[in-house]
């Protein structure tokens, strides 16, 4: 289960501008907890300060405080892998996978994209733009630095789903948001038995902890994993409420 | 202390109330309606009010209830995978066993997919523990089986059932993994928006949900067939028809093509077509179509 967090940690003068800070700054203080506030926050308030600087052009800024802003989350996650496996894809002839892998990553590619498009349909008007990929440090002909991103990725997405489906409130969403994570645990069970097919290492100890449940990370954590992988700058703006 | 005693005097349960401090962090404890209408008193200091088990006491029977239904499907799973493994204890443990010797020498000489059960199995027990101490936590009553408790033939417990042959033909017994295993998938993600009041409940059943989609997708590829499901094709034949109008139960629905109130029919264009746009959801199951789905697993169950 995961723990509350009673630390209220500012990090930017910003946060001190959303109800959702003064919302865990009482319930941190209620239960005895504490809240630190990083260097330069206070000093970049002026007399006359009007609030937090917006960041510079071209930055993606995503507000986890409703349901929107998950979703757009989950959105930013299945660009990236969208265009990870069509990268791949395009590279076949040199890769080194062999025809089975490139049929099952022909499918997962398939699939991606089409979890990626069905974000941008639900989300309409209200969905972030096109992220730019760095796929710099993978190199497409090499088989295993193919299978290491692709495990790296489905493993970060089961996680990414697993966290965010409590700041939901519609169910409409958390069915849709279900959907589709069962779909990336079987990528990622498939992209680990391809790695190590001992036949433990698909759901290994790694992933799969004591108690039988599955990797989890909450929106900054995953984000901090994918910004290697994204040029556009991205950034979370409202914190998720649970 | 002379503030404790004063406290009993005005209640004298209010001590069993009072939750220690650190259960009071983990689990989120904010101030209760009835607890702020307490603190009116002005005797109960703000700190103590917090604390109280008011706020995280016995969850919403829904919850429960979907907690138990997920329970019956993991012992289910559990007796099953030990059940083939010959690991099976308790009440009728032995002849669950010995029903599955057969079948088990050909495990054992395959020690990919002897390594998968044991793998799996390992999971469906920690899920049986979990969600069993996640439920008394909750102040409910969680069931309990034993290996008596199933006919995994598909019988109702005339041992004679659909799936018979899953003790004596391993390529059987894998078809019945898959079908446990899909069909859980199915379950777990029909009963999510049951647990939304409890965020942590829902966090920890989405996190065993992907870790059956694992194990399904395994032994898909231990079959050696897709680890996804196309259309509302099983990927499961030669069996007998009835038996497989059976399985079928547990895959129609997954050619669905509608989310959130959108067609995505037209995604698979370029991109893999139906197969593709089918394969990429997984589809949910309410709670009446699985236990009409497992009820001859369970022996007595009437539904």
């Amino acid at each position: 289960m995961s723990d509350k967090n009673q630390t209220v940690v500012v990090a930017h003068a910003g946060q001190l501008l959303e109800a959702n800070t003064r919302r865990q700054f009482l319930k941190a203080m209620s239960v005895g907890g504490s809240a630190v506030f990083l260097s330069g926050v206070l000093a970049s308030c002026s007399d006359d300060d009007d609030g937090p600087t917006p960041p510079g052009g071209g930055t993606v800024t995503l507000n986890l405080g409703n349901d929107t802003g998950i979703l757009n989350y989950a959105y930013a996650l299945e660009q990236l892998e969208a265009a990870f496996y069509t990268r791949v894809q395009t590279g076949f002839g040199t890769s080194g996978l062999s025809s089975a892998e490139q049929a099952i990553f022909t499918d997962i590619k398939n699939h991606e994209v089409i979890h990626r498009d069905a974000f941008a349909v639900i989300l309409g008007g209200a969905k972030i733009g096109n992220l730019t990929p760095n796929f710099s440090a993978v190199n497409f002909s090499d088989r295993t630095s193919i299978l290491t991103t692709a495990r790296t990725f489905e493993d970060l997405g089961v996680s990414a789903y697993n966290g965010a489906g409590k700041y939901l409130t519609s169910v409409d969403n958390l069915v849709v948001a279900g959907k589709i994570v069962s779909v990336e645990a079987r990528h990622a069970a498939v992209i680990r038995d391809i790695i190590n097919p001992d036949g433990r290492f698909f759901a290994g100890n790694d992933v799969v902890n004591g108690q039988g449940l599955d990797v989890v990370n909450e929106p900054s954590r995953v984000l901090d994993a994918a910004r290697p992988f994204i040029t556009t700058p991205i950034r979370i703006g409202t914190q998720p409420v649970a | 202390m002379e503030q404790k005693q004063i406290l009993e005097e005005i209640d004298p349960e209010i001590m069993d109330r009072l939750a220690t401090r650190r259960e009071a962090i983990k689990k989120g404890a904010g101030a209760s309606a009835a607890v702020m209408a307490g603190l009116k008193m002005a005797s109960v200091p703000i700190a103590l009010a917090v604390l109280t088990k008011d706020v995280f006491g016995q969850a919403p029977t829904v919850v429960i209830d979907a907690l138990n239904f997920a329970l019956t499907l993991e012992h289910l799973e559990s007796e099953f995978y030990k059940a083939a493994l010959g690991t099976a204890t308790g009440t009728g443990a032995a002849a669950q066993n010995a029903a599955f010797a057969p079948v088990r020498t050909q495990v054992n000489a395959n020690a990919k997919a002897k390594a998968t059960l044991e793998q799996i199995s390992q999971h469906e027990i920690a899920h049986v523990n979990f969600l069993t101490t996640t439920i008394q936590s909750l102040g409910g009553t969680p069931v309990s089986f034993t290996p008596a408790s199933f006919d995994f033939t598909g019988g109702n417990g005339n041992g004679n059932g659909p799936f018979l042959t899953a003790t004596t033909d391993v390529n059987v017994l894998l078809q019945a993994a898959q079908v446990f295993e899909d069909t859980g998938v199915r379950a777990y993600k029909g009963q999510a928006g049951n647990l939304m009041s409890r965020n942590e409940i829902l966090e920890a059943a989405l996190r065993i949900h992907s870790v059956e989609a694992r194990h399904a997708a395994q032994i898909r590829r231990l079959r050696g067939v897709k680890s996804w499901i196309t259309g509302n094709r099983s990927d499961i034949t030669n069996l007998p028809a009835a038996t497989l109008a059976a399985i079928q139960l547990s895959y129609n629905g997954e050619d669905n093509k509608f989310h959130a109130g959108k067609d995505v029919t037209g995604l698979g264009a370029n991109n893999g077509g139906d197969d593709a746009v089918t394969a990429a959801f997984d589809e949910i199951l309410t709670k009446e179509a699985v236990i009409f789905i497992v009820k001859d697993f369970i022996i007595g169950t009437n539904p």
